[in-house]
């Protein structure tokens, strides 16, 4: 039989999902990515350091804000400008707010209704109305982050290069602060909702990374670790994952070793499961979720941890702002050009930027390295254990497992279209 | 009755009391208003200066630049509502509730002559109800200012204002002046303030003039005229092929007020509201009309209406300017429109009278900055003045001063002549002028005119002995003879003065003499009239002192400078003496006002002491019946 | 019966279409309204006909602009959600790139790189009704529009500049700090955000109506702007005219 979902739905951007099975064994199963390519690392050149970053987030509206930080980072390690503390303290409000928008985004919009057996959430509005509510609640919580810290919540306008171009006000992060302390109601009944839901039990191992700081939970960083056990730094990152174009895909597929891997929630939960706060870690507990978890589809319980792990940092860093009080500081203007790399947690997984900009400020070269583009082989090579065991099951059950699997990593197809390997002009 | 001139022909109201008041007084009067008043004014937020609510008093500014947008949004405020409906079945209106009083601090002249407009154009006819409710719940607070060279508030008359508030705070001394303009203001310090309402009053300040770099080639009046003669010229065309439509003319300036309205549902469909927004003439949609004409279509039209109506349309229908020159609308027009520069294109070319040689130029003082100031006594002051340019005078001759206001008097040059660009004067608390001379500190400005007048000519007296006679505030003018002799000791010879006056307070300069006389510098005779205590000073008249005076006449120069009785006695004690006629000179001074010989009131007999004196050999006023009382 | 919606995307970051999910508690009040019939970012449903189609994203290969076609044909209006749909958005800067550039630059010496077809805005293809500008859109802009439609109103959107904007939020004009900013001609309607933010206007509502270019023209090249400098400004968002194509 030959299954073809085209443009699989409640996921980012555009792919297709090709099934090619004849009796009792897979002969392909691959995901398309058919996102029309906008070539960006081709606009890219010869802008302005300024603007980088400011182009680079319109590259995906959902991860828009870690664009932007991995950009700013690159760019400012190529220019050899350092940023303040409050600037790093800023940058990570930023990215937990735009982590919790992305996760409650996808926990409640995009992979609930499987679970439920509906097609979307708006049939809940009229039957579980309190749901959607909370879902939209939690999410405007997120949201508001990022408008109050980046000035919009798609797109940011105050980050650029050297730190913010303005500040958040007080009151607006004291009203932050109170409505955090208040979801907590909310995360409880998110947690004993998807408590109450049964992931489909589907093991394999597989090698996940994550940026790995020097003792908080994986945010920013500058050093990839592996779960087989090495780490390097992130300027390292680029020559050790090999990448490669495959058929009927616009966006490139990558390895490490020859050996596909995973980024994303659960490998972070993984790699740093010590480093949760101890009301994460209970939350973790309570669903089961370990440092050993194997089953792509933890990527959700994973994805409920992080939004407490979240919100509890979120807590206590504001706490830290407020206290020590925001500046408005001088912007650095940088002197030459140079080449530099960066590296954030995007809701999805690493992502790592690297730029090269000549003595006026130009730029002359740029690669990504996207979170959905380092997960598309494992994407591909979990389904290709999954479908056979579920052989010889209906079409409709083998449709939906493997769209339910693709989910599960939360993709994000917009960006993957930009993994791209420039040679240095 | 408060001493005032009366300025651009507006009233002074008698309620107006000024008083003393720090600033931290301010912020105590500013916190008990805010418990019952929405109190608004000038605060830094983000780091820009901006008007909105101030909850901590220490953050109210009250000196900021003319740049800060104007208050018209607390008196017009922008999307206002002006009813709310429901819908579905019968329509239900809702008036909105009004707005909480305000205090709005921090208004400028320009602001307040604003207001004046607003009124004029707002409550007349079917009055405004909106704009009454605000304006009449509004307290308005102005504050003094320092124009910059985009404001132009001088030549059309706002740049100062004598009512319109209900409180004025004057910068004064490092502390504050709270100048009341209402009963309301009276009411609202004897409630928040008790302390500042329970000071007596004080001499209020003079009316700021500001002196705009900026400004008008011919009178504000006169725009009307200038403008019906333009309304082809090609200036418009010209302006707008600059202007970018933007607005921001209109929408900064504090007397532009035209609206849109338009209605707002609310997403539920089930009812809205109906709201105004400011609009710009300058916008395309302003003037179009359903079936796409539009009435004034191009850039160039536009900006001519914003113009007419300004300097135009507004005066001839309220007899008061519609712009009141406060520079915000050139200030942001990224294109550079500047009205004075237009307005005054538009006047040159109509061949009117040009102001090249502006009318009453002679008449206008210089200013000059207070550069130091020396109490001599109870009621003398000793001011030294800085001004623009190095001054040549002769020891003897005045100058007029000016304080803005309260007029101009003249003044005898107490110091000598040095090539510099400071002179002294000696200011005696008398009258307005005077007192408010007083009350000046380093720093404050005043208006000069001058040197005026025939002084000593130091080339005629070098090589001689000197005899100064002085009595009383005499001294003044033969100081600076001193100074000028002392400066150059060695080209004369013996120096004597003989001076008399009521009480050793009133012996000016007491401490210099004796220093001088100790010195050996001056042979100085002290006497005063006054019996009682114990000062070892002789007693008696200054005629007194010539018994024992043992001079040379025909080598001697005799300089007398004392109140008039004196000259009777000393002009024959010195002719008996044996001087000449030629070789006395009188210190003759009258009310001099103009300094230049036209406004008559210092003549003496058939000549003018500002123009020939009032220094005078005794040989030239002789013959004067009415120079010396006989 | 209520009103039917869709929400479809071409190339584009799906930023508007979560800017209109971020309205959050508003949509809640807005699903009351309309049927959303397909939302393909977070609903597997989907269906015909249409009231109203709200498209995001540009449009370049020949597979897509079938699609588009077959959206025009089954809604009553069509509207073009975002930059990239109105004025082809960020999209347009590929424009000025060859077509080897491009898949050089970005897919290196691939065997088969994808063929690169030019990103143009939907009015390039099909006939649309109205417009939502921005990058991305703003929320409350988009509620105005969709009320409007729904109750048989022409949308409108303002026609004046985002100088406007920024003198209502009483901000410093950026020319004054040297800087370049393209408020001057840019459409109104988000507040000046970027402005307020810190950043400044890089156009991405697309012109005004009725922009005063000469004007604007000689002001930046006041600010020191050569010819190249300037067209390179607008293109960040802006597809020039079809004649310059």
């Amino acid at each position: 039989m030959k299954i073809a979902v085209n443009h699989l739905t409640r996921i980012e951007g555009h792919a297709n999902l090709v099934i090619n099975a004849g009796d009792g064994t897979l002969e392909e199963c691959r995901l398309e990515v058919v996102e029309t390519p906008r070539f960006f690392e081709a606009i890219l050149l010869g802008r302005h350091y300024s603007e980088v970053a400011h182009m680079v987030a319109r590259i995906c509206g959902v991860c828009s804000h870690s664009h932007t930080l991995a950009s700013l980072t690159a760019t400012e390690r190529a220019l050899n400008l350092t940023v303040s503390d409050q600037t790093l303290n800023l940058r990570k409000l930023l990215a937990f707010g735009e982590i919790l928008q992305s996760h409650v985004l996808h926990l409640y919009f995009m992979a609930l209704p499987d679970y439920l057996g509906v097609p979307s959430l708006f049939p809940l509005v009229q039957t579980h109305r309190d749901v959607v509510g909370r879902a939209l609640r939690l999410k405007k919580l997120g949201n508001d982050l990022c408008n109050v810290v980046g000035g919009r919540p798609v797109h940011p306008v105050t980050p650029c290069v050297g730190g913010f171009a303005a500040l958040p006000g007080r009151a607006e992060l004291q009203d932050l602060r109170q409505r955090l302390g208040e979801a907590l109601p909310d995360l409880e009944e998110t947690i004993d909702l998807f408590a109450s839901l049964d992931l489909p039990d589907f093991l394999r191992e597989t090698v996940y990374l994550s940026l790995i700081p020097e003792s908080e939970y994986p945010l920013l960083g500058d050093t990839v670790t592996f779960s087989s056990g090495f780490s390097l730094p992130v300027a390292e990152f680029e020559s050790t994952v090999s990448e490669y174009l495959p058929e009927r895909s616009t966006a490139k597929y990558a390895l490490v070793n020859r050996q596909s891997y995973q980024v994303g929630p659960l490998a972070r939960t993984r790699n740093a499961f010590h480093r949760l706060s101890p009301m994460a870690r209970k939350v973790a507990d309570a669903l089961g979720l370990t440092a050993a978890s194997a089953n792509p589809f933890q990527n959700l319980t994973a994805r409920l941890v992080e939004v407490v792990q979240i919100v509890d940092q979120s807590l206590h860093l504001i706490d830290n702002l407020l206290l020590d009080g925001l500046r408005q500081e001088t912007l650095p203007v940088p002197a030459g050009g140079g080449c530099g790399a960066g590296a954030v947690e995007a809701p999805r997984g690493l992502l790592y930027h690297r730029y090269s900009y000549d003595e006026d400020g130009l730029l002359t070269g740029a690669n990504c390295i996207i979170p959905t583009a380092q997960n598309l082989a494992n994407i591909e090579g979990d389904l290709q254990v999954l479908i056979p065991r579920l052989f010889p099951g209906p079409r409709e059950e083998l449709t939906r497992q493997a769209e339910m699997l693709i989910r599960a990593y939360d993709p994000c197809i917009s960006c993957s279209t930009h993994l791209v390997k420039i040679d240095f002009v | 009755m408060t001493p005032f001139a009366h300025i651009s022909g507006e009233e002074t109201t008698s309620s107006q009391i000024w008083r003393s008041a720090n600033r931290g007084e301010i912020d105590l009067f500013v916190r008990s208003l805010s418990t019952v008043y929405e109190v608004v004014g000038v605060q830094e937020k983000r780091g820009r200066l901006l008007r909105s609510r101030i909850d901590d008093p220490t953050s109210l500014v009250l000196d900021f630049p003319p740049r800060v947008h104007s208050p018209k949004k607390f008196l017009f405020p922008n999307g206002e509502k002006l009813f709310r409906f429901r819908l579905g079945g019968k329509v239900l209106l809702e008036t909105e509730r009004t707005s909480p009083p305000r205090v709005i601090f921090g208004m400028h002249p320009c602001d307040l002559h604003a207001v004046k407009i607003l009124d004029d154009c707002l409550l007349e006819g079917e009055a405004d109800s909106s704009y009454r409710a605000l304006r009449d719940s509004a307290i308005l607070v102005g504050v003094d200012c320092q124009p910059d060279d985009h404001c132009f508030c001088t030549s059309m008359g706002t740049d100062r204002v004598a009512d319109g508030f209900d409180l004025f705070l004057h910068h004064h001394d490092g502390s504050y002046l709270i100048q009341t303009g209402s009963p309301r203001g009276e009411a609202l310090l004897l409630r928040h303030a008790p302390r500042i309402a329970a000071r007596p009053g004080e001499p209020p300040l003079p009316l700021q003039l500001k002196q705009c770099s900026n400004g008008l080639q011919c009178s504000s009046e006169t725009l009307p005229t200038v403008l019906e003669g333009a309304y082809d010229h090609p200036t418009w065309e010209e302006i707008g092929n600059l202007c970018l439509g933007c607005g921001a003319c209109n929408l900064l300036c504090p007397t532009c007020y035209c609206f849109n309205v338009h209605d707002r549902l609310d997403l539920n469909l089930h009812g809205g509201e109906r709201v105004r927004t400011w609009e710009s003439c300058q916008f395309d949609q302003f003037t179009k009309v359903a079936g796409g004409d539009n009435f004034r279509g191009t850039q160039a039209e536009r900006q001519r209406h914003r113009f007419f109506r300004k300097h135009k349309y507004l005066r001839e229908k309220h007899q008061r300017t519609g712009c009141v020159g406060c520079g915000r609308c050139s200030r942001e027009c990224l294109s550079q429109i500047e009205p004075a520069t237009v307005l005054n294109s538009l006047f040159k070319e109509q061949a009117g009278p040009v102001k090249t040689q502006m009318p009453g130029l002679e008449y206008q003082p210089q200013l000059a900055e207070i550069a130091a100031v020396r109490i001599l006594s109870e009621r003398e002051k000793l001011l030294r003045l800085r001004l623009a340019e190095p001054v040549r005078f002769d020891p003897g001759t005045f100058m007029e001063v000016s304080v803005f206001g309260l007029g101009e008097a003249p003044f005898t040059i107490a110091s000598a002549p040095d090539g510099g660009r400071e002179l002294e004067i000696v200011v005696r608390a008398a009258g307005n002028l005077t007192r408010a001379l007083h009350r000046l500190k380093t720093g404050d400005q005043v208006g000069v005119r001058g040197p005026f007048g025939c002084g000593f000519r130091m080339a005629d007296l070098v090589g001689s002995d000197i005899l100064l006679v002085a009595g009383g505030r005499g001294l003044i003018t033969l100081r600076s003879l001193l100074l000028a002799i002392l400066a150059r000791r060695e080209e004369f010879g013996r120096v004597i003065l003989l001076y008399g006056a009521r009480d050793p307070e009133s012996l000016l300069f007491h401490d210099d003499l004796m220093a001088w006389h100790q010195g050996d510098q001056l042979d100085c005779r002290l006497v005063i009239s006054d019996s009682g205590g114990d000062w070892c000073i002789a007693r008696g008249e200054v005629s007194h002192l010539f018994r024992d005076l043992d001079i040379a006449p025909h080598r001697t120069i005799a300089a007398v400078s004392g109140p008039p009785g004196m000259y009777r006695s000393t002009n024959s004690l010195l002719f008996q003496i044996g001087f000449d006629e030629d070789r006395v000179f009188l210190n003759l001074e009258r009310h001099m006002k103009c300094g230049l010989g036209k406004c008559g009131k210092c003549q003496i007999n058939d000549i003018c002491v500002c123009q020939c004196g009032p220094i005078f050999p005794y040989s030239k006023v002789r013959h004067l019946r009415e120079a010396i009382e006989r | 019966m209520k009103p039917r919606i869709g929400f479809f995307d071409f190339a584009g970051c799906e930023g508007c279409q979560l800017t209109v999910l971020n309205l959050e508690d508003r949509l809640l009040e807005l699903l009351d309204m309309v049927e959303i019939v397909e939302f393909r970012e977070i609903s597997s449903g989907g269906g015909d006909p249409l009231d109203i189609a709200f498209v995001e994203g540009s449009v370049g290969p020949r597979d897509e602009i079938e699609r588009l076609r077959k959206i025009r044909k089954k809604t009553k209006s069509l509207v073009a959600l975002g930059a990239c749909a109105d004025t082809g958005g960020i999209n347009s800067l590929s424009r000025f790139q060859t077509a080897s550039t491009l898949q050089q630059t970005v897919y290196g010496e691939t065997a088969a790189p994808p063929p690169v077809a030019l990103l143009r805005p939907l009015h390039d293809f099909v006939a649309v009704d109205h417009r939502l500008p921005g990058c991305p859109i703003d929320g409350e802009e988009f509620l105005a529009v969709l009320q409007a439609l729904l109750l048989g109103r022409p949308p409108e959107l303002p026609g004046y500049s985002v100088c406007v904007e920024c003198k209502l939020a009483e901000l410093p004009c950026l020319f004054d700090t040297g800087q370049i900013c393209l408020g001057p001609i840019a459409r109104a309607g988000c507040g000046a955000r970027c402005v307020q933010g810190g950043s400044r206007c890089r156009g991405c509502r697309g012109e005004m109506e009725n922009p005063r270019s000469n004007p604007y023209y000689r002001i930046l090249t006041d600010h020191g702007l050569t010819e190249e400098e300037i067209r390179d400004q607008y293109r960040l968002f802006n597809l020039p005219e079809k004649e310059d194509r």
